[in-house]
């Protein structure tokens, strides 16, 4: 197997500046530190394959950016190796994408298996089997059902209230006014009786 | 076969007289001090002052005497044993023969500290465990979280619990989309979803923490007693920081057994539902106390904010009892960590159960239950009319002072006991007599821990009469701050201004906040001095009367600040003052969680620029926490052309000039869309440097660099 950092060494693109490769080689290993893949060796190696495919990309469509070509090609290989790893490739990106990183952190793949991130030849057999565990369950079926509110029979005097407030309420003016002249009659009452 | 006890074989007659025990206690008591108030008023010509100010003591003094009975009464039953509680179904029986049925564990939250919720859910799934009796349960975060960082904290504590305990299929978490009525309509809607796939519900609060072997209790005992509709626990405070939380927790722990064993005496099948800490039989929660609106809109009116009152008076109107399950061991919760925190909890409150007015005359409705919705409305008007006494009386007073009225029999030098007159101030005997009725219970409390040699736990016999003699003081002290905020809230609630469901604030802080302190207590200040002022010059011996009342308002602030010191707290507890049980002998599930929680809060916090929109960020940067945040939503049809233009517009403005560019609003908005959530991440790691704002940059840079896992409350 071909040394890492050698093989980094040797990668040169023939298009695209020097400035645009850099970002993109930033890019990639910011991604894969989010995936929390913080082997350097094995790092270097992963980059070294997205940056070569995004390279020869590149040079078909030099009017894109090399950053999102490197991501695009990272994004794909992981597509396909999730798609290998859960056993269904015909799955839509969304859906491969959103449910290989569940697996891929339900059985903590990354931690367990370091070296068998984006690997599609060595796949260790309990990292596919514990892969297959991929959904998470936020509830249970649901047993729908209905629970209606039953009126509360207020009595007499408080319905009565009730209707009084809620037509002195369609008023807001007159019911400040209302409030505020309750309370000035008490503080008048006190002033009064206590003179 | 073996008979087991069940409180249906109570004998209802005997709950009647414990009834009329209890009331008759109170009514006498009343009697006595009402005719030495109207003693002290009437040596005059009788006037309409008088009678104003006899009227609201009598409301006032029963009030007192209530407490007093219901403490009186508990004392008699703790000494004489008592038979009539529900406990005894299940006595003498080992935790793995008790019969259980299907319960949810739910626990309602808003924009709560995720550590806190997912640890104390981590020690009771722990606990239950332990039991062996976890295969009966499972659990709900039920969530109505608002805050764009707590909610992706909450899914990704969620999703790492269900990891470390293997707990996927058993804990379960659900965001609500739109909150609707608040924390009644959250349960309401996981009832209406799973509700019939359980038996019972155990409902816990944010704060609350129970042993599983409480919990398996509890639903044994609904399981013995078919009759039972709710079930309430007794929850003892714990986990106090500060010095005020550590003096409601001492106070809880020393004086409540007395008074629950009272409430029990009394209450009987008619107790009450304080919201959590409860075991709730679900199929009649469901069909009686879905909850419906009162005439008129808030404050007064609209939806019913204190819920759990009138669920208890609904199951209780369908015929199913409720419980206070008063000498259970292991169930807890947390109080607010300083007075200010408090009074905001107590505005939430008030409100909720000045509502309660309308419900006193609904039909059907159990008179015990009338009764407690009146002494909740009690608890906070009695405040505006303890404070309308004092003012009247102090009016009253000036006034004697300026026409003094010549007497035989002055009412400060003499008090009349039927035709006897006995050389004690009336004023005097009635303050005495006061005092007893509202200090006799915390003396008792303190001498029966001395009589049952169990000073040890709170720290040994001098440091326990100590903090007793502190908690009375400050008690004294912070009484009229107490009355004066009540008293301003029911009078801004009369004059329609409602208030709105804030988070309560459950950690201590280090921080003094004299901004706050001074803001909130200044009029409070300021009324004690010109009152404390107009009464030294006025009446002098009058002053001296009123200066507990005064101290308190004048202190307000520094008071209010001292009390919400953490380190104070800390000190007082290294000192052996205030302390518990629960400190010294605690549950396992306790220091269990303390120790949680402190590695979680040890735990690495993310840099000062990314610190506000953190949780943000791991939704869209993170390819594991986008991947769960994304399956957790639920799929939706895609909208019209103007709702796509919008997302449109907030995912760009989102990547190019960063989270600050977006309100509060539309970044939920985002993260409520699973698909400007899957865009935004692809899109985020597609994009050259050059077309994302410098926060991103910043984000993608820094995040994973120093720590091997992201930052979260659950990686430990």
């Amino acid at each position: 197997m071909e040394l890492p950092l050698e093989s980094l060494t040797a990668f040169r693109p023939r298009t695209g500046t020097p400035d645009q490769w850099n970002a993109a080689f930033v890019r990639v290993e910011d991604y894969l530190r989010a995936h929390r893949v913080h082997n350097r060796l094995q790092q270097s190696q992963i980059l070294h394959r997205v940056l070569s495919r995004a390279a020869a990309q590149h040079e078909k469509e030099p009017h894109l950016d090399p950053t999102t070509l490197a991501a695009e090609e990272i994004d794909r290989m992981m597509d396909e190796w999730f798609g290998e790893l859960l056993g269904d490739k015909n799955l839509p990106h969304e859906r491969i994408a959103i449910e290989g990183r569940i697996a891929l952190q339900m059985c903590d793949g990354v931690t367990r298996w370091p070296y068998a991130f984006l690997d599609m030849e060595n796949i260790p057999a309990e990292f596919a089997h514990d892969m297959k565990r991929r959904s998470v369950q936020a509830g249970p079926d649901m047993t729908v059902t209905s629970m209606v509110p039953r009126e509360i029979e207020l009595g007499t005097l408080t319905e009565v209230a009730g209707q009084t407030f809620e037509q002195i309420e369609k008023w807001p003016i007159l019911r400040v006014s209302l409030l505020w002249a309750v309370f000035l009659a008490v503080l008048a009452a006190v002033f009064y009786t206590t003179r | 076969m073996k008979r087991y006890f069940a409180v249906e074989q109570l004998d209802k007659k005997r709950v009647s007289r414990r009834r009329a025990t209890f009331f008759t206690l109170v009514f006498l008591l009343t009697t006595i001090a009402v005719w030495f108030m109207a003693d002290l008023l009437w040596k005059g010509p009788v006037s309409a002052v008088g009678v104003v100010v006899l009227v609201l003591f009598t409301i006032l003094f029963a009030h007192i005497a209530m407490g007093f009975c219901t403490a009186m009464l508990g004392l008699y039953v703790i000494n004489r044993g008592d038979t009539a509680r529900i406990s005894r179904s299940i006595e003498g029986e080992s935790l793995e023969e008790l019969p259980l049925g299907s319960t949810a564990i739910v626990m309602p939250v808003f924009n709560e500290d995720s550590s806190r919720i997912f640890e104390a859910l981590r020690v009771i799934y722990r606990s239950l465990e332990k039991t062996g009796r976890l295969v009966d349960f499972d659990f709900f975060i039920l969530s109505d979280t608002n805050d764009p960082n707590k909610w992706i904290q909450e899914e990704i504590a969620w999703y790492e619990l269900c990891r470390q305990l293997n707990g996927f299929g058993r804990i379960f978490y659900r965001k609500r989309r739109i909150s609707i009525n608040k924390k009644s309509g959250n349960v309401g809607d996981f009832l209406r979803r799973w509700g019939q796939s359980y038996r019972y519900m155990v409902v816990l609060d944010a704060d609350s923490v129970m042993t599983g072997e409480a919990i398996v209790k509890m639903v044994a005992m609904m399981e013995r007693n078919l009759g039972v509709g709710i079930l309430q626990s007794a929850p003892r405070i714990v986990n106090g920081v500060t010095l005020y939380s550590r003096l409601q927790q001492f106070s809880n722990r020393l004086y409540s057994p007395l008074f629950l064993a009272g409430l029990n005496y009394w209450h009987q099948g008619e107790s009450n539902f304080w919201g959590h800490n409860a075991v709730i039989r679900v199929a009649p929660f469901m069909e009686h106390c879905a909850l419906p609106e009162l005439p008129g809109v808030e404050p007064f009116g609209g939806r019913i904010l204190s819920h759990d009152f009138v669920e208890a008076a609904l199951i209780r109107k369908a015929g199913w009892q409720v419980w206070l399950a008063y000498d259970l061991e292991g169930s807890f919760e947390e109080g607010p960590p300083t007075l200010i925190d408090s009074a905001k909890r107590d505005r939430r409150w008030c409100q909720g159960n000045m509502q309660h007015s309308w419900l006193l005359f609904a039909r059907g409705f159990h008179p015990i239950n009338r009764f407690h919705l009146l002494q909740g409305i009690m608890g906070y008007l009695a405040s505006p009319l303890w404070l309308l006494f004092m003012l009247i009386s102090t009016m009253h007073r000036f006034s004697e002072a300026m026409h003094p009225v010549p007497s035989e029999f002055a009412a400060q030098n003499y008090t009349m006991i039927f035709d006897y007159a006995v050389p004690l101030p009336e004023a005097l005997a009635l303050f005495g007599f006061t005092m007893v009725l509202l200090f006799s219970p915390k003396l008792i409390s303190l001498l029966l821990e001395l009589k049952n040699r169990r000073a040890v736990a709170y720290g040994g016999p001098v440091r326990l009469c100590l903090s007793v003699f502190l908690e009375m003081v400050a008690s004294a002290l912070l009484a009229p701050i107490n009355m004066i905020f009540h008293a301003k809230f029911v009078v801004y609630i009369l004059l329609g201004q409602g208030v709105s469901w804030v988070t309560q604030q459950r950690a201590a802080s280090e921080e003094s906040d004299w901004r706050e302190a001074i803001i909130t207590h200044s009029g409070q200040m300021a009324f004690g001095l010109i009152w404390g002022t107009s009464a030294y010059i006025l009446v002098p011996s009058f002053f001296w009367w009123l200066l507990p009342v005064l101290l308190g308002l004048v202190l307000s602030a520094p008071l209010s600040i001292f009390l919400a010191k953490a380190n104070y707290g800390r000190r007082a507890r290294e000192l052996g003052l205030f302390l518990t049980p629960d400190e010294t002998e605690p549950a396992p599930v306790l220091p269990l969680l303390e120790k949680h929680l402190e590695e979680c809060y040890r735990h690495m916090q993310p840099i000062r620029e990314l610190r506000q929109d953190y949780g943000l960020m791991q939704a869209v940067l993170d390819p594991y926490v986008n991947a769960v945040h994304v399956s957790l939503l639920r799929q939706r049809r895609p909208g019209s052309h103007s709702v796509r233009k919008y997302f449109i517009e907030l995912r760009r403005r989102l990547l190019a000039d960063g989270p600050q560019s977006l309100s509060q609003r539309e970044k939920m908005a985002l993260l409520l869309d699973p698909e400007s959530m899957n865009w935004l991440h692809e899109q985020l790691w597609k994009k050259p440097p050059d077309l994302l704002s410098e926060w991103w940059r910043l984000a993608m840079r820094q995040y994973n660099v120093l720590t091997s896992t992201p930052v979260t409350a659950l990686y430990r």
